[in-house]
């Protein structure tokens, strides 16, 4: 069952929130997106296979994130030590924020309604333009309606020919 | 606009017309020599002086203990060295530090690696992944020199137009 808040869709501008990250830093969304193209996604918590199963792939995808002027981001409603213990486990190397109070997922109508036990997002993957716009959705409910990374390397591809106008070659 | 980065260089004497500057000592209360920056634009470029992360730097900051890792000058390293490559992974792997900048030798060659925390003890910098790569003085700092940055936001390890990693913005 979706909770009723509307959800963020292809084309909306992602509102710009802030939350504590893995070490306790406040930051703000478009601080960490910097003016690049960026992944953000939302994940139910360390403890749930099919989330584990995609960060395996999110790891593998950082080796080419990292030299490609582009950002990750995932955000849970685990606590930030948690969130760090995750992320030096799957071996992350990017910014894992932590959504505790819940305000954001309330905001962004991404309670997974079903599980009343962990109260965690609905597992959702965004690729978003440097202005916050977003260029994807993603609903990973159903794991299957999760992005490979060959779909999310298509959006940052179009994302970054829209953004870099020297995208052709420069003559000189 | 402001640079965002500072002149920085270790000098054996107290430097002059500095923008910040502190005595920098070893763990066992001797003074090896100071730590300063000058600002970018403000004058030549201080002969030997590395380009570092403004944020790096607070004339006002508290007294820090800082892992000055620093290439042999008749060395040039590349940035993207893949020794170096992998020291950036490992800090946006390792646990955080007050201060983690790159020292810019030229646009393409790093000079080093200045990582600090406002600690008691150095304990925290013990595992400074630099010191792999390149000799390092573990310095405790004065105040009036280090200031604070927030943890580098991975997984770049490419830097924006020639200025130091951990800067993340065109």
């Amino acid at each position: 069952m979706p909770s009723a808040a509307p959800r963020p869709a292809a084309g909306d501008h992602f509102i710009d929130f802030e939350l504590p990250d893995h070490n306790g830093n406040r930051r703000r969304l478009s601080e960490l997106v910097g003016g690049d193209p960026a992944i953000l996604q939302f994940y139910r918590g360390f403890w749930c296979p099919k989330d584990q199963a995609s960060f395996r792939e999110l790891v593998r995808l950082q080796d080419q994130v990292e030299v490609a002027y582009t950002r990750m981001i995932s955000v849970s409603v685990d606590p930030p030590e948690v969130e760090a213990a995750f992320r030096a486990g799957i071996g992350g190397r990017w910014t894992f924020l932590s959504d505790e109070s819940r305000e954001l997922q309330a905001q962004l109508g991404l309670l997974e309604t079903t599980d009343t036990v962990h109260r965690p997002y609905v597992p959702t993957v965004f690729t978003l333009y440097p202005n916050l716009r977003i260029h994807s959705v993603y609903n990973g409910y159903w794991f299957w309606g999760r992005p490979t990374n060959a779909e999310l390397a298509a959006d940052l591809r179009a994302i970054t020919r829209a953004i870099r106008t020297d995208w052709e070659v420069p003559a000189r | 606009m402001t640079k965002p980065w500072h002149w920085f260089a270790f000098r054996p004497e107290a430097p002059t017309a500095a923008f910040a500057s502190a005595a920098a000592f070893r763990a066992d209360g001797v003074q090896l020599g100071f730590l300063a920056t000058w600002l970018v634009g403000a004058g030549r470029k201080p002969i030997g002086a590395l380009g570092i992360d403004a944020r790096a730097i607070d004339p006002h900051g508290e007294p820090a203990w800082v892992s000055l890792a620093l290439a042999p000058e008749r060395i040039r390293v590349l940035f993207d060295d893949p020794a170096i490559c992998q020291a950036m992974r490992a800090v946006l792997s390792g646990p955080p530090v007050d201060v983690m900048s790159t020292l810019v030798r030229d646009p393409s060659s790093i000079g080093g690696a200045f990582t600090a925390i406002h600690a008691t003890t150095p304990e925290g910098l013990a595992d400074d992944p630099f010191t792999r790569v390149f000799p390092r003085m573990l310095l405790r700092v004065e105040r009036g020199f280090v200031g604070r940055m927030p943890s580098p936001i991975g997984p770049g390890v490419q830097r924006y137009a020639g200025v130091p990693w951990p800067w993340d913005h065109f």
